[in-house]
This record gives structure tokens, C-alpha cells and sequence, in this order.
């Protein structure tokens, strides 16, 4: 197994690298650099020396292989420089969004993982009955509304109907948790909708064939009390894909949230995104993805790694 | 009697493979799968008023009329109207063509060049598979909002450019589903046969190999119809997607619909409704659809 998992670890590096490279060219064929935007309001008054300067402040005048390679390198040593456009360091730019970010992921998360396995589960065992038809209802049309459309409505029906507007200035969890709640359960909720929708339709379909495997068949047969069946049998073994789908989305959230958070006014990454390349900011783009890349990277191979520790055939392997 | 046998046999084989056969598979899975039934049935509607946009829509759907701004739905505006006086059905009626050409276009070519490449993964093993891999890892992390960000900003906005930055992040997950698919069909003898018999690869992987993973393919595509729509709603609502005028839904919540919320709920709530309805129409098909052609479900 750990021949399994250093490989596993060690694939994690060529797919960053690969990311990096991606980055670095995208953002610079987009057309316009930092400079060129800083100075758009005053062109002509800026003479094409000072643009040069400035360029070479940040090292775009160097060679572009030579670019990449200081880039690389910085982030190796887990420095990712300055942000262009407003010249303070990455980590302080990232800090606070990210903070949003992952405070969102974890609450949609629990909104899904409280939805979803109950439901699931249910669906399951009343296969094709009213109850199934329901939750598999309910589940499509999570994956079928939009979160910021839900998002929309859950604002209008607060204001209509308790004439109230959740908070539109972020306090952080330590500052003032109740304040900080009262804002974020609703883009939390907008979010699980969907979220728990998918974890649904993967419990649902894991339970269904895990139930018809031969050893819940023996345990019945053994006369084992039907919840210990359900519980240390069946659940355990159809946690593993719902694990999955549960962690991938929420590497997804971690850097997806871009509408869901301009609904709610939420400065997370999503909205950095946006800023970064709308100001041409390279370096705060390329940390940006950077980071939402290795979430998901990251989140890939706890997922394997899971698999490698909950799965024997695996384990022993 | 057991001469008639063969030929009543014989008999029976054109219907199942001649016109007759094809309605009979339609019938069958309406009877077998109502809720598939009733999603197909939605979708096509969808797609009939998509193409029927300028004679059903009630007026025109880029008419402004100061007269009837943000007018409640009534008689003459069922939906009501907007900011400017633009009717709002009838713009929903215009969008549902911009997403039904969204939606059909990146969900083909997105499954389509996912299963080629799937496919030709799968059939070149070695060296290529691993290489093609790695690459489908590294648009997988790849965040869809920088790869549209990056589209929009080189191309600009427009129909065609949302679908090349919709499509692009298909492939990769297109081409991880086929070429496990196609792992087992590269191991099949008249793989082997035909390789025998000198063909090339590019007729083994288009003639041999893709029919055989058909069935993914489709589950794919109707999974991806939705999810595209969807997207293309996303972007659209950022401002990177479809632009004015052209009718989108994503376009109608966008701006005014936020700001008026309150004053014109209308406007925030009909548009997205069509959206949740056209995705949650090609899911309920697509679910039913993939229980009836994935042959571990259609076993139970």
C-alpha cells in the first residue's frame, strides 16, 4: 500500500506544474497587462518610458521562460510574491476571502450531509415507492435550480415576508458568530440545495447496490436486528462514493462560488477571481488558481487515500 | 411444427429492427418510465419553442415600452414586463433558443471529443494513455471560472465563445467515463481482429470502438444538457456569457431583476423558473435514460 500511496502522492506534482504552466500562458494571451490598466485613465499623459519602468518593476520585460521560472520557483518555497495591482503580499490578499470561502464550503456542506444521508437512505430502502419518487424529485430539481437564483429568491422572501435583509457586510466567525451566521446560512443554503441533491442520488444509488450484496442477505439470515444491518452493514460500505462526491464538490465550492457570491455581496475567492483578471494582476491570478488547484488536487487524494484505508482490496494490495 | 418455428421466427425480426421497432422502443419507455416520458416530452417542447420563438412569443422580444415598465403580469402581459417595458414571456420564449443551442452544442461537443480522446487513450495505451492522463488531470483542477474568464476576455463575448469556454471543461470528465468503458471493449476479439487485419488506428477507434460506447456517450450527453445550461445561465448572469440584446435567461436576472426585486419579483422569478424547469426536464429524461441503457441498473 505504501508503494500505492507515494505514487499517488508524488503524481500530485505534475498536474500543479502542468496547472502553472496553463496559467501563466492564459493570463498573459489575454490582452492588456497591469501596467497598460493602471495608466488606461490618463493615456497619452503617461509617456511610453514610465510604462516601460513600471513593467520592469515587475520583471514583465524579462523573457518569458525566465518569468516562469522565477514563478515556479517562488511557489516551491511557498512565496508567491506581491499582487501587482495593489502591491501588498498574496497571502494577505488571499487570507480573508479564503477564510469566506472555506466558512461557506463547510457550512453548505453540513446543510448537504444532513439533507442528503437520511434521504438517501430512505429512498433506498422504500425503493420505487411514493417516498423514493419524492426524494428523487426533490434531489433532480436541486441539481436543476441554479444557486444564485435560489439565492435571489431566499433574499425576496426574507424581505417580503419578515421584512428583513440578511446583513450585506461580512463580520468574521470571531468577531461576532451570530452576526456572521445570519449572513452566511443563506448563500450556505442556496448551495446545499444542490449540493445535498447530488450526495443524495449517490447515497441512494450506493445503497441500493450495496443492499443487494450477498453478505446483507447472510445478515438477515443470521435474524440481525434490521437497524444494526443498515447502520454497520450497509451504511459503512455505501459511505465511500457519497465520501467522494461529498469531497469533490467541496473542493469545487472552495473556488466555484463566483455568482452565488455576487448574489450575497460576499468577498471570497470566487469574486477575487474575478478581480484578479479583470486588473490584469498576474501574480495574484496564477496564486489564486494555484491554491484552488491544489484544494483539489489535494482533496483527490485524501479521497484515494480513504479509499486505500476503508477498502481492504486495496489496502493489502 | 418445427418447420413453422424458423419462419415465424424470420417473421418477427422485421419489427423489431424496421420503423415499427424504433416507435415500439419509444412506447416502451414512456410505459416503463413515465417520469423519463414526461422530461422528454418537456424537452421537446422546449426545443419546439426554441425554434417557434418569433411565431408563439406574444410580442417582440427586444420591443421596449416606457408605457408598461415593470407592469405586473396581466391579460396583456402574462408574465409582466421589465425595466425597459419588454415583455417578459416573450423573452423567455427567445431565451429558450439561445439555451437549447447552448445547451445541445456543448453538451455534443463536449462528449464527443471527450469520447474520441477517451477512446484513443484507452486503444494506444502505454505511454499515450498516461500522458493524455496527465494532461485531463490538469484541465480538471483548472477552475471553469478562470478558463471562461480567459475565453471571454481573448474572444469577447457571444454565443459561440460561451460554448468553446462551456465545452472545454467537459472533455476532460467525458474522457475519464469512456475510457474506462473502452479499457474492457480494447481487450474485445474483433479488436484484435481487426488490427489483425491491418486496418488503422483512426478506423479502429471511429468504426470499431466508439459505436461500442455508446451507451455512456448518450448518458453523458443528456447529463451534460442540463449542466450547460446551467453554466451558460452562470456566466451569463457574470456578464461573461451571452450579451445584450440577444434574449438569455441568465441575461434577464441579471442587473434590473436584482435591483427591482422587491418592486417587480416578476422579473427575478419567471426566468429562473424556465431554467430550473428546462435542466430539471433533460435530468428526469437523462436519469431515465441512463436506468434504462446501463445494463448493471437495468439488471435490478
Amino acid at each position: 500500500m505504501w508503494k500505492y500511496l507515494v505514487k499517488r502522492f508524488l503524481l500530485m506534482f505534475p498536474t500543479l506544474l502542468g496547472v502553472a504552466l496553463l496559467t501563466f500562458v492564459l493570463i498573459r494571451v489575454i490582452p492588456g497587462d497591469v501596467v497598460e490598466l493602471r495608466y488606461a485613465g490618463d493615456r497619452g499623459a503617461v509617456s511610453q518610458d514610465v510604462l516601460e519602468k513600471e513593467r520592469a518593476r515587475f520583471g514583465l520585460d524579462q523573457p518569458l521562460w525566465r518569468q516562469f521560472t522565477t514563478w515556479v520557483i517562488g511557489v516551491a518555497r511557498l512565496d508567491f510574491g506581491e499582487s501587482m495591482w495593489t502591491g501588498s503580499p498574496i497571502w494577505q490578499e488571499i487570507r480573508l476571502r479564503f477564510a469566506l470561502s472555506l466558512q461557506v464550503a463547510i457550512m453548505a456542506t453540513v446543510v448537504a450531509v444532513v439533507l442528503a444521508i437520511p434521504l438517501g437512505v430512505v429512498a433506498a430502502l422504500k425503493q420505487d415507492s411514493w417516498i423514493d419518487y419524492s426524494v428523487r424529485i426533490f434531489s433532480i430539481a436541486g441539481l436543476a435550480t441554479p444557486s444564485f437564483w435560489l439565492g435571489i429568491v431566499f433574499i425576496l422572501l426574507l424581505l417580503v415576508v419578515f421584512h428583513w435583509l440578511p446583513p450585506m457586510i461580512y463580520t468574521p466567525f470571531w468577531v461576532d458568530p451570530w452576526e456572521n451566521l445570519k449572513q452566511l446560512i443563506w448563500p450556505a443554503l442556496a448551495v446545499g440545495y444542490r449540493y445535498s441533491a447530488v450526495a443524495t442520488r449517490m447515497t441512494r444509488s450506493a445503497m441500493l447496490e450495496v443492499l443487494r450484496e450477498d453478505y446483507i442477505r447472510t445478515a438477515r439470515a443470521k435474524g440481525l436486528w434490521e437497524k444494526l444491518i443498515l447502520s454497520r452493514h450497509a451504511l459503512k460500505n455505501a459511505m465511500l462514493p457519497v465520501l467522494t462526491v461529498i469531497a469533490l464538490e467541496f473542493a469545487f465550492l472552495i473556488g466555484g462560488l463566483v455568482v452565488t457570491e455576487q448574489v450575497f455581496n460576499l468577498n471570497g475567492l470566487g469574486m477575487l477571481f474575478v478581480e484578479a483578471v479583470g486588473h490584469r494582476d498576474y501574480t495574484l491570478t496564477q496564486a489564486l488558481v494555484m491554491l484552488v488547484a491544489f484544494v483539489f488536487i489535494f482533496v483527490n487524494f485524501l479521497v484515494d487515500l480513504a479509499y486505500a484505508w476503508l477498502d481492504p482490496r486495496i489496502r493489502f494490495r | 411444427m418445427a418447420i413453422g418455428r424458423p419462419a415465424e421466427a424470420a417473421a418477427e425480426i422485421p419489427e423489431t429492427t424496421g420503423r415499427r421497432g424504433w416507435l415500439a422502443v419509444v412506447v416502451e419507455f414512456c410505459r416503463k418510465r413515465p417520469l423519463g416520458a414526461i422530461g422528454a416530452a418537456v424537452v421537446v417542447v422546449n426545443i419546439l419553442v426554441g425554434i417557434g420563438a418569433n411565431v408563439i412569443a406574444p410580442y417582440d422580444p427586444l420591443a421596449t415600452d416606457y408605457g408598461a415598465m415593470l407592469a405586473r403580469p396581466s391579460a396583456t402581459h402574462w408574465l409582466g414586463t421589465d425595466a425597459f417595458g419588454r415583455d417578459v414571456l416573450a423573452r423567455i420564449i427567445y431565451g429558450s433558443r439561445t439555451a437549447m443551442l447552448v445547451g445541445f452544442a456543448c453538451a455534443f461537443l463536449g462528449a464527443t471529443i471527450g469520447a474520441v480522446i477517451g477512446v484513443a487513450s484507452a486503444y494506444f495505451a502505454g505511454k499515450v494513455d498516461l500522458l493524455v492522463q496527465r494532461v485531463m488531470d490538469i484541465f480538471l483542477a483548472f477552475p471553469l471560472i478562470i478558463l471562461a474568464l480567459a475565453v471571454v476576455s481573448i474572444l469577447g463575448t457571444g454565443i459561440g465563445n460561451v460554448i468553446v469556454a462551456i465545452a472545454i471543461p467537459m472533455i476532460p470528465r467525458a474522457a475519464l467515463v469512456t475510457r474506462s468503458s473502452a479499457l474492457a471493449i480494447r481487450e474485445m476479439p474483433y479488436v484484435d481482429a481487426a488490427r489483425a487485419a491491418g486496418f488503422r488506428h483512426r478506423r479502429i477507434i471511429m468504426r470499431h470502438m466508439l459505436p461500442n460506447v455508446m451507451a455512456p456517450y448518450l448518458i453523458m450527453l443528456t447529463a451534460y444538457l442540463g449542466q450547460a445550461i446551467l453554466a451558460e445561465a452562470s456566466l451569463t448572469f457574470l456578464g461573461l456569457g451571452v450579451s445584450e440584446p440577444t434574449p438569455a435567461w441568465g441575461l434577464m436576472l441579471r442587473g434590473a431583476a436584482v435591483q427591482f426585486a422587491e418592486a417587480a419579483p416578476w422579473m427575478a422569478i419567471f426566468p429562473g423558473l424556465a431554467i430550473s424547469l428546462a435542466v430539471f426536464a433533460f435530468n428526469l429524461f437523462g436519469d431515465s435514460l441512463r436506468d434504462a441503457l446501463d445494463p448493471r441498473l437495468r439488471a435490478q
